[in-house]
């Protein structure tokens, strides 16, 4: 008896285990396809759903919110597809949000992949409808890659092409692969080059010398870089500046007085433009000169003159008082 | 002349077997909602076929998710689609192989025992000695016995499923170091209600069938003991060849109704 009821419990054990393990799985399955939360419904427009199915999943930012419930034909070009999205979810997604086709994974099924909006929107509402983004489906991307394949066919042609001519010898790579002579010329070039940029290299140390060393007190360059004869170079560049500006008027001056000589009636422009008074001045000046030796002649006379020899020798007493109350 | 003769008897006797299983299945359904129902015997045949088969069910589910995991990794590593490896077990432990390697240990062990001990009974007599008595062997031996299979055997799937999954897990969690919480969560990501449900209606019918081939085969066993053992030997070949049949009934089945 005793046995018997033992055997009942573990029975029982055993039979409740199994249905729980039944039943949990159900539960689990269930919850990931939202049929025990709390949902509302949301729909989307598309034009082609891409195997889309009912029960396929819906992620909103890259999380299961809920799954498709409807798929219908509206017309050639819209097809509804009603998600039934967790009730929690609906405060996140705003108005201006987009729906997108994807699938999970590059094998695996096809999702409902709703993409947050930009910008400031309102929360959806249960029953709106929100817009969406075509996927890129397979067949387009074919076809994009059949053109793709033939212009890399046509490329891969023209390559061939290009090689084989440059086996053959042909163009300037043709020329430069194969002619012994261009070969040794570049690499003469080369070795050219190497020596020239040996040379280059020391040049460019020394330049690297000089311009270190202009910094230096003792250079010219090093005097000019010192602040206080920087003050007095700027101090004299603005005299120079000012003479300058002096020199320009004093130029202009110049120039109206001389254009004024030109061009006016006065003696100067007489003095330089009449020959012949020169001449009448030049012989009037030998004539004053002979008179003033003349005349010095007299002068000497009258000293003599006993009319006039007392008032000189007035004069030469005055001129010794004078000089000897200077000593 | 003589193989044509032996063809068709066999063809015959072939007719005659399927009449005869069928006669029974529907004695079955009669004798079972015909009171009185013997709750005691089926109770007691419930605790011998579940119980007593849980750890050698157990043990198999464990090595099968064991040893599939390990199996398909080098394969799913090539495509770079381990991460795939939870949806594949899961789905291919929980739709197929757990129930039809389930049943068919079930064949191997409750079948050929119900076979052997029915068959046994037969030829020592005790069915006659029974109905003499005035009890009714078919509802006390055959009913209890049939809806025993018929009920334990899909609880019996659903603990096999399970721990073929967790081995699964296990390997994966060593090799993989993807954790149990991870797995179970991509386990369940994958599994729909048409992967579960379909499959357990199966597993009713798998028990149903292990029951009643096992009982038929010992309930009509002849020719004394050596008939005994040949009972339980058809009762295990037959059953595993209907396993396969109602196997392929139900999926196809499954996919007019799911696709």
């Amino acid at each position: 008896m005793e046995k018997t009821a033992s055997q009942k419990i573990r029975l029982g054990l055993f039979v409740i285990i199994g249905l729980s393990l039944f039943v949990l799985t159900i539960y689990f399955i269930g919850s990931k396809q939202q049929m025990f939360g709390k949902t509302e419904p949301l729909t989307a427009v598309f034009d082609n759903v891409s195997g889309l199915q009912l029960g396929n999943n819906v992620r909103y930012s890259g999380i299961n919110v809920g799954t498709v419930r409807g798929i219908e034909i509206v017309n050639d070009s819209t097809i509804n597809v009603e998600m039934e999205i967790d009730r929690t979810v609906f405060p996140h997604i705003k108005k201006n949000a987009v729906a997108t086709i994807g699938s999970d994974g590059l094998v695996g099924s096809v999702i409902i992949n709703i993409i947050p909006g930009k910008g400031e929107a309102l929360p959806v509402q249960p029953g709106d409808i929100i817009k969406s983004n075509n996927r890129i489906r397979t067949d387009d991307m074919l076809s994009t890659l059949n053109v793709t394949n033939e212009n890399a066919a046509q490329l891969t042609a023209d390559l061939l092409k290009i090689t084989n001519d440059i086996n053959k010898g042909k163009g300037t790579i043709g020329v430069l692969l194969r002619d012994s002579a261009m070969a040794k010329d570049l690499k003469a070039t080369i070795h050219n080059l190497k020596i020239t940029s040996e040379k280059t290299s020391k040049t460019m140390d020394n330049l690297n010398r000089q311009i270190a060393g202009l910094d230096h007190k003792d250079n010219v360059i090093g005097v000019l870089k010192d602040t206080v004869v920087g003050n007095k170079i700027r101090h004299i560049v603005t005299n120079l500046d000012s003479s300058s500006q002096e020199i320009t008027k004093v130029v202009a001056n110049l120039n109206t007085t001389i254009s004024n000589a030109k061009d006016g009636k006065g003696a100067i422009n007489y003095l330089s433009n009449n020959p012949k008074l020169v001449k009448q001045i030049d012989s009037t000046m030998t004539n004053i000169n002979q008179a003033s030796q003349k005349l010095n002649e007299n002068l000497e006379a009258l000293k003599s003159n006993f009319l006039f020899r007392g008032y000189f020798k007035k004069q030469e007493k005055a001129k010794k008082k004078a000089a000897a109350g200077k000593s | 002349m003589e193989n044509d003769s032996k063809v068709v008897t066999s063809f015959k006797n072939f007719l005659i077997e399927i009449g005869e299983l069928s006669y029974f299945t529907a004695r079955f359904f009669k004798e079972l909602f015909n009171p009185p129902f013997e709750f005691k015997e089926f109770w007691r045949q419930c605790y011998n076929m579940g119980n007593r088969s849980l750890l050698l069910v157990s043990v198999t589910g464990f090595i099968i998710g064991l040893v599939f995991t390990l199996q398909s990794r080098p394969t799913l590593e090539e495509f770079g689609a381990v991460s795939w490896m939870p949806s594949m077990v899961s789905i291919s432990i929980i739709r197929e192989i757990g129930p039809i390697i389930t049943a068919l240990i079930c064949a191997g062990r409750i079948g050929s025992g119900i076979g052997a001990e029915l068959g046994s009974m037969r030829v020592t007599e005790q069915i006659d000695a029974m109905e003499v008595s005035g009890t009714n062997p078919y509802k006390y031996l055959v009913v209890t016995r049939i809806l025993a299979t018929t009920v334990m055997l899909p609880i019996l799937v659903f603990f096999g499923d399970a721990i073929a999954i967790f081995g699964s897990a296990m390997v994966e969690n060593i090799k993989g170091n993807v954790s149990f919480l991870l797995y179970f969560n991509n386990v369940f990501d994958s599994l729909q209600f048409s992967d579960v449900i379909p499959t357990t209606f199966k597993t009713f019918f798998f028990g149903f069938a292990i029951g009643l081939v096992g009982c038929y085969k010992g309930y009509n066993c002849k020719k004394g003991t050596a008939g005994v053992g040949l009972a339980a030997n058809s009762a295990v070949v037959y059953t595993s060849m209907l396993l396969f049949i109602i196997d392929f009934i139900a999926v196809f089945v499954t996919n007019i109704f799911y696709s």
